[in-house]
C-alpha cells in the first residue's frame, strides 16, 4: 500500500483515539484545574491522583438509559449528537498536529509508512476549517428543537445566535493573518513561522489574535460565553433532554472543538509545530496546545458570564468594527 | 363578733379569730405569710424550728404557740427576725447532703424552698458531722437520717394524729457546738442549734423497728427527703410526677387523695401510680390510703363477645350482688336497673347500714345523724365509741378519738368486747371497757345513766336503770396530810429548832358508795366511778361514735331506739360509721332487698355471672382508680374522685347504654342522683376538691339533712341471754386490709388469717380450723400484738372467701377453734 | 442611627463608589473604553493563578476529605447527645435527677431510677427517642451534673434510629475514657464560675 496512504490511515486512527481519549482527559483537567483555582483538590480518589475517574465517568456515561422524550423527534433527536461530534473530528482532519515522519521499517505491517502532518493537505484548509466548525451548529440546534422541550428551543435559539454572530468575528479575525501569509493552507502558516519566536504572527496582528481567541471562546461554548447551556437561566439548554452516551458525545464535541480552537491558535499565531529552539517541534506544539486549553479553563476559573445581550452588543459593535478596522490596516499595510 | 372572738392585727391586716387561736393559723386563714417548719395544723406546736418568730406588741414570741389576745399588734417580720431566720436556715443547711438532685424530695422540698426564700447564698458556721446511716423503720418506712433536719414533725404526727407514737427523738452523739458562738450568733439559731445537735429521729420503742400501724403519714409529712417509702426510694422524682386529685376508695372516711403518675418504664408508656400524696394540714391518711393504691384492673380489653353475654345475664338475671365499693353514679344506675328489669339489689352490708340508718332517722325525726367529725375533732373533749373496733373499722375515726385526748385534752371510753392495747394508749384519759359480745344494749344503757339527766328520762327508763344501782361499801385508800413536828438543828448557828412538816399519810378507810351494776356487768375497770368522775370533770363537749357492729346486731332496732334515747336526753352528738367505702351512698341511692336465689350478677362479689374490677370476672369493671365519679363518706359529705389511670375496657355506664338506660358519660349521672335523700343536682364538673388555707374543706358538697315527726317507739328490755361465752370469732379485717383492691395492693402484705392476741396465740398452733355453725375454715393463725384478750378476729376482706354470709346477723359468732 | 455607624465601624463594611449610569451616548462608549483596556479582568486571572499555586505547592487546600476527615466542630453544635463519665471513677455522671425529662419539649426522654443495693440511685434504664428529638439541647442545659450533653456526632443515617437511643450508646465508652472532652456548649459553666462562688466553712 501507498505508505502515505497507510500513514494518512494510522493518522485517522491515532486522531480519533486520541482526541476522544483527550476529551475525557479535558473533562478531568478542567475539574482539576477549577478545583485548584477555587482552593480544592478535585478529583482524588479513583485511582492515582483520581485519574481513574474518568474511566468510573465513562463507564457510568455509556451504562446510562438512554432516554428519548415522548413528544421529541426521535431522528433528529438520536443524530443532533453525532452532528456534533462528527464536525468536531472532521475539522481536525484539516489540521496539522504535528511535523510529518515516517514509521522506522522495523515496525511489522506498518513500517514505513509515512504520517502526514495534516490528515488531508487541502489548499482551503482555514476556509474548509471554519465551514467545518462553522456547520457544527447544527449539532445544538437540530438537539434543542428536537426534544421538546422550552429550555431545549431557548437553548438551539442561542446556539443560532451565538454561533452565527462570532463565526463572523473568527473569520474576520484570520482575514488579516491569511493575508500576511497569502495561503489558505495551515501548512503555509507554520511554514511562514519557522524562523523562531521572533517570526510568530502574534507579533503582527496582535488584535487578530486576541479577536480570534475571543471568537473561539464563544465558537467552543466556553465561559465567559456559555449561554447556550447555562445552568442558572436555562437548565442545560439544548442538552437539557440528554442523557448518557448521547449526551457525551455533546461533551467529547465541545472538548475535541477546545483542541481545534486551540491547535488553530498555536499554528496561526505562534508557530505551530516549528521547533523552538532546543524543543522539538511535536512538544512545541503539545505545549503551545496545552496552554491555550489551560487558558479556556482558567478564564472560566476567573471571570463571570455575561448576559445574551452584552454577548450580542459586544460582537457586533465592539468586535466586528475592531476587526474590520484591523483587516483594514493590514491591507494598507500589505499594499504598502 | 361573738363573745368568745378576738381582733387582732397582723402586719397591719385586722383578723378576726376564735380566742386561744394561735397566730400563726389566723395569718395562714388570713392569707398572710409567716414562715414555719414544723409546725402541722390540727396537731401541738413542737418548736423545733423556731422559724415562725414573730413580733407581737414589741415582744418576740412564736406564731405556732402565742395564743391570740384581743387587739394584739403582730409584726411578721423585721431585720431582726429576719437575720434570725436566716441564720436558722444557715444552721439547718450545715452539712446537709448536696445531693438534691438524686433527693426523692427535691422540687418540693421545704429545706430548699426556704433556703432560696431567705436567699441563703453563703455559710457561716461549720461543725464536725457525725455518721449517720440510713435504715428501714418498718416494712414502708425508709429514714435517712444524713437527710434529716430533726423537725420532729414525724414524731408529732405519729403523736397527736395517728396516735400510733412510734417515733421519738433519740441521741445524736454530735460534736459540740463552738461555745463563743452563744455570744455571736442569732439566740434562736443556737438554741435550735444546740438542739439539733443533739438528736436524731429513732422508732420510741427501743428497738430500730417501730411498731406502727404504717400509715405513713410520717413520710407525708417530712419536710426533706429523710423518711421517703421503701417502695418509692429513688424511683422517680416530684417533678416527673402528675398529680390527680382523687378520693381514696378504702373506708368510708372518703379522704381526699393525690394519685401522683408517670408512665410505668421505659417500654411501657402507660401511666403507673408510683405513690398517694395528701394535704397533711387537713387531711390524715392510713396504711391502705397510702400504700393500698395499685389495684386497677390493668388487663381489661373490650370483650365484645363477653359483653353480649353480659347483657344476657342481666335479662335472665334475678338479682346483682354487688358492695359498697362503688361510687354514687354506679349505685344509681344499679337502682335504675332495678326499676327497669325488676332486679333485686343484694348487698347485705348496706342492706344492714340501711335499715339500722332508717329507724335511726325515723325514731329521732331528722335524717342521717348529727354528729360532724370535724367538729368532732376540734371541738369534742369527750368522746365515746361503742360498736366499733376503731383501730381497724375507719382508721380516721380513730384519729379522731385520738385526737380529742391529745389536743383537745380530752377523754374517751371505748366500748368493745375486743381487746385493744393501742386504744388504751391514746390517753391517760382513755378507759377501755371490754364487755361480753352481745351485751352492746347495756352499754347503751350505761351511757344513758351516766350521761342522761335523770329527771327528764322517761320514768321507766329511769327505775330501770335505778334497778342496777346498789348500795355497797368498799375499802378506799386515801391520802391524807399529817402535821409531823421534828426537831431540827440549825448547821450553822447550832440552835435546835422544832419544825412542823406537813407529810403524807395513806390511810384505809371503809367507805358507803352506790355500785352501778352496769358496770360491773360490763366488766369496767375497778373504781369505774371515781375514774369516770376524773374523766368528765373538764368535759363539756360529748360526741359518741357507732360502729359497725351495731348495724348487723341481732337487736339492732332495739339499739337504735337507745341511741334516739341518747340523742334526747343527753348532749351527746352521734355519728355512725358507714361500714365500708360508700355504704352511706348506696343505702341512700339503692332500695335493697333481703338475699334471694336464682340466677345472680356479681358486682365484685360471688354471682353466676360475674362482673369485676378485679379482673378476674367474666366482664372487666374499672377499679375505682380508673374511675371519675362520686362517694359519699362519713362526713355526710359527697366528694368527687377522679381517673388517675387508662382503662381499656367497658364500664358500668357502656351495660346501661347497651339496655337504653345509660348516660353518655358516667359522671353525667352525678346530677342525676335523688334530691330527696339530700343529694344535690350539680354537674359532676361543677364539684370543687380542695381545702382553704384555713382548712375549711370545699369538696364536693355537704348532704342536705331534714327534720320530720319522729315516730313513737318503746325500749325494750335488753337481753342479758345473748351474751356469748366461750371462743368467739369477730369479723374484722387487720389494719390496712380494708377489701379486695387494698389486698390486691403490692405494698400491703397483711394476710387473710385469724388473728389474735399474743396471749391467745401460745394456745394455738400455725393453723387452726375454725367452725361457725356447720362450715368450717382453715386459717394460718397470725398475731396482732396490740390485741388483747381471747375473742379472735376472722377478716372478711376476701369476697371470694364470703365470710360476711358466715356471720350473718351479728359480727360476733360463736366458733370451734381447733389446731390443724 | 448612631449605632449604625458603630455597628458598620466594627464590622468593617466598606461602600463601594459605583458613581452613576451613563447618560449620554459619549459616557457610555467611555465607559466601554474604561472597561475594555482596565486590567481589572486580568487581575481575575492573577487571583485564580495564585490560588491555583497555593493549592497546589504551599497546601492550602480547603478540602477536607469527609468521610475520612472531619472538621473540628463547635461545642454549641447539637447532635447527638453524650453521657459522660466522671473522670476519677469512671462512673457514669447522671443522677438520675429527671429534669432532662422534664424539660424536654418533644418529651422524648425516658428513664428509670431505682434504689441499688449500694444505697445509691441507680440509673437502671434510659433513652432518648430521636425519631422525636428536636434537639434543641434544654437537657443539656437543664442537666446540674453535665452528664447528658450534646456530642460531635452529627452523622445519624442507621439502619435503625435505636442504634443511638440507649444509655451504653451514648456513654462514653470505659477504654475512651482518656479521650472523654468538657463540654463546653450551653449549660456548660461560664469560665468565670469560680469568681460567683463563695467559700463555706469546714470544720475538718
Amino acid at each position: 500500500m501507498d505508505p502515505l496512504i497507510l500513514g494518512t490511515i494510522i493518522k485517522i486512527v491515532l486522531v480519533l483515539a486520541i482526541v476522544s481519549a483527550l476529551a475525557g482527559f479535558g473533562t478531568y483537567l478542567e475539574r482539576k484545574v477549577l478545583a485548584y483555582m477555587q482552593r480544592r483538590i478535585g478529583p482524588a480518589h479513583v485511582g492515582p491522583f483520581g485519574l481513574l475517574q474518568i474511566v468510573a465517568d465513562g463507564i457510568k456515561l455509556l451504562t446510562k438509559e438512554d432516554i428519548i422524550p415522548q413528544n421529541a423527534n426521535r431522528f433528529i433527536f438520536m443524530i443532533a449528537p453525532a452532528v456534533t461530534a462528527a464536525t468536531a473530528f472532521i475539522a481536525l482532519s484539516a489540521v496539522p498536529l504535528f511535523p510529518t515522519f515516517t514509521i522506522p521499517e522495523y515496525f511489522p505491517l506498518v513500517g514505513g509508512a509515512i504520517v502526514p502532518s495534516t490528515i488531508s493537505d487541502i489548499s482551503i484548509g482555514i476556509l474548509f476549517l471554519l465551514g467545518v466548525m462553522g456547520s457544527g451548529l447544527y449539532g445544538p440546534l437540530l438537539a434543542g428543537m428536537a426534544q421538546a422541550n422550552k429550555w431545549g428551543i431557548l437553548g438551539s435559539a442561542r446556539t443560532a445566535v451565538q454561533f452565527l454572530s462570532y463565526e463572523v468575528i473568527t473569520g474576520l479575525s484570520l482575514l488579516a493573518p491569511i493575508m500576511l501569509v497569502g495561503s489558505l493552507s495551515l501548512i503555509d502558516f507554520n511554514n511562514t513561522q519557522i524562523g523562531g519566536v521572533g517570526s510568530w504572527i502574534i507579533w503582527q496582528q496582535p488584535v487578530a489574535f486576541v479577536l480570534f481567541l475571543i471568537a473561539g471562546f464563544a465558537e467552543t461554548n466556553r465561559t465567559p460565553f456559555d449561554l447556550l447551556e447555562h445552568e442558572a437561566e436555562i437548565v442545560s439548554g439544548y442538552a437539557t433532554e440528554y442523557s448518557g452516551m448521547r449526551w457525551g458525545m455533546f461533551f467529547i464535541g465541545e472538548y475535541a472543538n477546545m483542541i481545534t480552537i486551540s491547535l488553530m491558535a498555536s499554528i496561526i499565531f505562534v508557530g505551530g509545530y516549528a521547533p523552538l529552539g532546543f524543543i522539538p517541534g511535536w512538544i512545541a506544539i503539545l505545549l503551545k496546545v496545552t496552554f491555550f486549553f489551560f487558558l479556556m479553563l482558567w478564564v472560566r476559573a476567573s471571570w463571570p458570564h455575561v448576559r445574551p445581550d452584552q454577548l450580542m452588543w459586544f460582537c457586533w459593535k465592539v468586535l466586528m468594527p475592531i476587526a474590520v478596522i484591523n483587516v483594514v490596516i493590514t491591507g494598507i499595510v500589505v499594499m504598502i | 363578733m361573738n363573745q368568745n372572738e378576738v381582733k387582732i392585727k397582723i402586719d397591719g391586716v385586722e383578723c378576726i379569730a376564735k380566742e386561744g387561736e394561735y397566730i400563726l393559723n389566723i395569718a395562714r386563714a388570713n392569707g398572710i405569710y409567716i414562715p414555719a417548719i414544723c409546725y402541722i395544723s390540727r396537731c401541738s406546736p413542737t418548736l423545733a424550728c423556731r422559724i415562725c418568730l414573730v413580733e407581737a406588741d414589741g415582744k418576740r414570741v412564736y406564731a405556732c404557740n402565742a395564743k391570740a389576745k384581743d387587739g394584739m399588734d403582730v409584726t411578721t417580720s423585721s431585720e431582726e427576725i429576719l437575720e434570725e431566720r436566716k441564720a436558722i436556715m444557715n444552721v439547718y443547711d450545715i452539712n446537709h447532703p448536696l445531693q438534691c438532685g438524686v433527693c426523692d424530695q427535691s422540687g418540693e422540698c421545704e429545706l430548699q424552698n426556704y433556703t432560696l426564700e431567705l436567699g441563703i447564698d453563703s455559710q457561716n458556721y461549720a461543725i464536725l458531722d457525725c455518721k449517720r446511716e440510713s435504715t428501714n423503720f418498718s416494712s414502708v418506712l425508709h429514714y435517712d437520717p444524713g437527710l434529716c433536719i430533726v423537725c420532729e414533725r414525724c414524731v408529732t404526727i405519729c403523736k397527736d394524729m395517728v396516735g400510733d407514737n412510734a417515733l421519738s427523738t433519740g441521741p445524736r452523739d454530735g460534736a459540740e457546738i463552738d461555745k463563743e458562738l452563744k455570744e455571736s450568733m442569732p439566740k434562736d439559731a443556737y438554741a435550735m442549734w444546740n438542739k439539733l445537735q443533739k438528736s436524731l429521729i429513732v422508732p420510741s420503742n427501743g428497738t430500730d423497728q417501730t411498731n406502727c400501724s404504717d400509715c405513713g403519714e410520717c413520710l407525708s409529712v417530712c419536710p426533706v427527703g429523710a423518711l421517703v417509702s421503701r417502695d418509692f426510694v429513688y424511683s422517680s422524682n416530684a417533678w416527673e410526677l402528675k398529680r390527680i386529685p382523687a378520693t381514696c376508695s378504702h373506708c368510708s372516711s372518703g379522704c381526699q387523695i393525690f394519685y401522683e403518675t408517670k408512665p410505668t418504664s421505659i417500654s411501657d408508656r402507660s401511666d403507673k401510680i408510683y405513690r398517694v400524696t395528701n394535704e397533711w394540714n387537713y387531711v390524715s391518711l392510713c396504711g391502705a390510703g397510702r400504700f393500698g393504691y395499685d389495684f386497677e384492673n390493668s388487663s381489661a380489653t373490650k370483650d365484645e363477645k363477653q359483653f353480649a353475654k353480659a347483657i344476657i345475664a342481666l335479662k335472665e338475671a334475678k338479682a346483682i350482688r354487688f358492695n359498697s365499693i362503688i361510687t354514687n353514679e354506679e349505685a344509681a344506675m344499679l337502682q335504675t336497673l332495678k326499676k327497669e328489669l325488676g332486679l333485686k339489689l343484694i348487698n347485705p352490708e348496706a342492706k344492714a347500714f340501711q335499715s339500722f340508718l332508717r329507724d335511726f332517722e325515723s325514731y329521732r325525726g331528722e335524717t342521717l345523724y348529727r354528729g360532724n367529725y370535724k367538729e368532732m375533732m376540734s371541738e369534742s373533749n369527750f368522746i365515746i365509741s361503742v360498736g366499733s373496733a376503731l383501730r381497724h373499722d375507719n382508721p380516721n375515726v380513730r384519729y379522731v378519738f385520738n385526737n380529742i385526748q391529745k389536743l383537745n385534752k380530752g377523754a374517751g371510753l371505748y366500748f368493745h368486747p375486743v381487746g385493744d392495747t393501742l386504744i388504751e394508749s391514746l390517753g391517760k384519759n382513755v378507759t377501755p371497757i371490754y364487755h361480753n359480745a352481745g351485751l352492746e344494749e347495756y352499754a347503751l344503757y350505761l351511757i344513758l345513766d351516766l350521761f342522761a339527766s335523770k329527771e327528764e328520762l322517761p320514768k321507766e327508763i329511769r327505775t330501770y336503770l335505778e334497778s342496777f344501782h346498789k348500795k355497797s361499801t368498799k375499802i378506799v385508800k386515801e391520802t391524807i396530810m399529817e402535821d409531823i413536828t421534828e426537831t431540827v438543828v440549825d448547821e450553822e448557828t447550832g440552835e435546835s429548832k422544832e419544825v412542823t412538816k406537813k407529810k403524807p399519810k395513806i390511810v384505809e378507810k371503809e367507805v358507803e358508795y352506790i355500785e352501778n351494776g352496769l358496770a360491773t356487768l360490763l366488766n369496767a375497770p375497778e373504781g369505774f366511778d371515781d375514774i369516770f368522775e376524773k374523766m368528765t370533770a373538764k368535759a363539756d363537749d360529748f360526741s359518741m361514735v357507732v360502729g359497725e357492729d351495731f348495724y348487723v346486731h341481732p337487736r339492732a332496732e332495739n339499739l337504735v331506739k337507745l341511741l334516739a334515747l341518747i340523742e334526747k336526753y343527753t348532749q351527746i352528738k352521734i355519728a355512725l360509721i358507714p361500714p365500708k367505702t360508700n355504704s352511706l351512698g348506696v343505702a341512700l341511692i339503692c332500695d335493697l332487698d333481703e338475699k334471694t336465689d336464682g340466677y345472680t350478677i356479681g358486682y365484685n362479689e360471688n354471682g353466676d355471672f360475674r362482673l369485676s374490677a378485679l379482673g378476674d370476672g367474666d366482664l372487666d369493671m374499672p377499679a375505682l382508680n380508673q374511675q371519675e365519679g362520686t362517694f359519699t363518706n362519713m362526713h355526710k359529705r359527697v366528694v368527687p374522685t377522679n381517673a388517675a389511670l387508662s382503662y381499656e375496657g367497658y364500664e358500668l355506664n357502656d351495660i346501661m347504654n347497651a339496655l337504653g338506660l345509660g348516660e353518655r358519660l358516667s359522671v353525667d349521672w352525678t346530677s342525676k342522683l335523688p334530691v330527696r335523700k339530700g343529694f344535690e343536682a350539680l354537674s359532676f364538673d361543677a364539684l370543687p376538691n380542695g381545702f382553704t388555707n384555713a382548712g375549711e374543706e370545699l369538696r364536693g358538697y355537704m348532704l342536705k339533712q331534714k327534720i320530720s315527726k319522729p315516730k313513737d317507739y318503746e325500749v325494750e328490755k335488753p337481753d342479758e341471754s345473748i351474751q356469748l361465752k366461750g371462743d368467739v370469732a369477730y369479723r374484722c379485717n387487720p389494719q390496712r386490709q380494708f377489701n379486695d383492691f387494698t389486698n390486691k395492693a403490692h405494698q400491703i402484705s397483711e394476710p387473710f388469717a385469724l388473728y389474735v392476741s399474743e396471749e391467745k396465740a401460745q394456745s394455738l398452733g400455725t393453723k387452726v380450723k375454725v367452725e361457725i355453725g356447720n362450715i368450717s375454715l382453715e386459717l394460718p393463725v397470725a398475731v396482732d400484738n396490740k390485741m388483747s384478750g381471747d375473742v379472735v378476729k376472722i377478716p372478711d376482706f376476701l369476697s371470694s372467701k364470703d365470710v360476711y354470709s358466715l356471720f350473718d346477723k351479728g359480727r360476733f359468732k360463736q366458733v370451734k377453734i381447733s389446731e390443724v | 442611627m448612631n449605632g449604625d455607624v458603630e455597628m458598620n465601624e466594627k464590622q468593617r463594611y466598606i461602600t463601594l463608589d459605583l458613581g452613576g449610569a451613563p447618560m449620554t451616548p459619549w459616557c457610555r462608549f467611555k465607559r466601554v473604553v474604561k472597561r475594555t483596556f482596565r486590567i481589572e479582568l486580568f487581575i481575575g486571572l492573577w487571583v485564580t493563578i495564585r490560588e491555583m499555586f497555593k493549592t497546589l505547592f504551599m497546601g492550602k487546600s480547603h478540602t477536607t476529605k469527609y468521610p475520612f476527615e472531619k472538621m473540628p466542630i463547635s461545642s454549641r453544635y447539637r447532635a447527638i447527645h453524650d453521657m459522660l463519665r466522671l473522670l476519677e471513677s469512671g462512673h457514669y455522671r447522671c443522677i438520675g435527677c429527671g429534669l432532662c425529662e422534664k424539660i424536654c419539649i418533644s418529651n422524648c426522654i425516658a428513664m428509670e431510677t431505682r434504689y441499688d443495693e449500694n444505697q445509691r440511685k441507680e440509673v437502671s434504664g434510659y433513652t432518648i427517642n430521636f425519631g422525636r428529638c428536636i434537639f434543641c439541647g434544654y437537657c443539656a442545659e437543664v442537666c446540674p451534673e453535665l452528664a447528658i450533653v450534646h456530642g460531635a456526632r452529627y452523622e445519624t443515617a442507621s439502619e435503625q434510629r435505636a442504634s443511638f437511643s440507649l444509655f451504653e450508646d451514648m456513654l462514653t465508652p470505659i477504654d475512651k475514657l482518656k479521650e472523654q472532652k468538657e463540654f463546653e456548649g450551653y449549660g456548660a459553666p461560664s469560665p468565670w464560675a469560680d469568681k460567683n462562688i463563695k467559700k463555706t466553712p469546714l470544720a475538718y
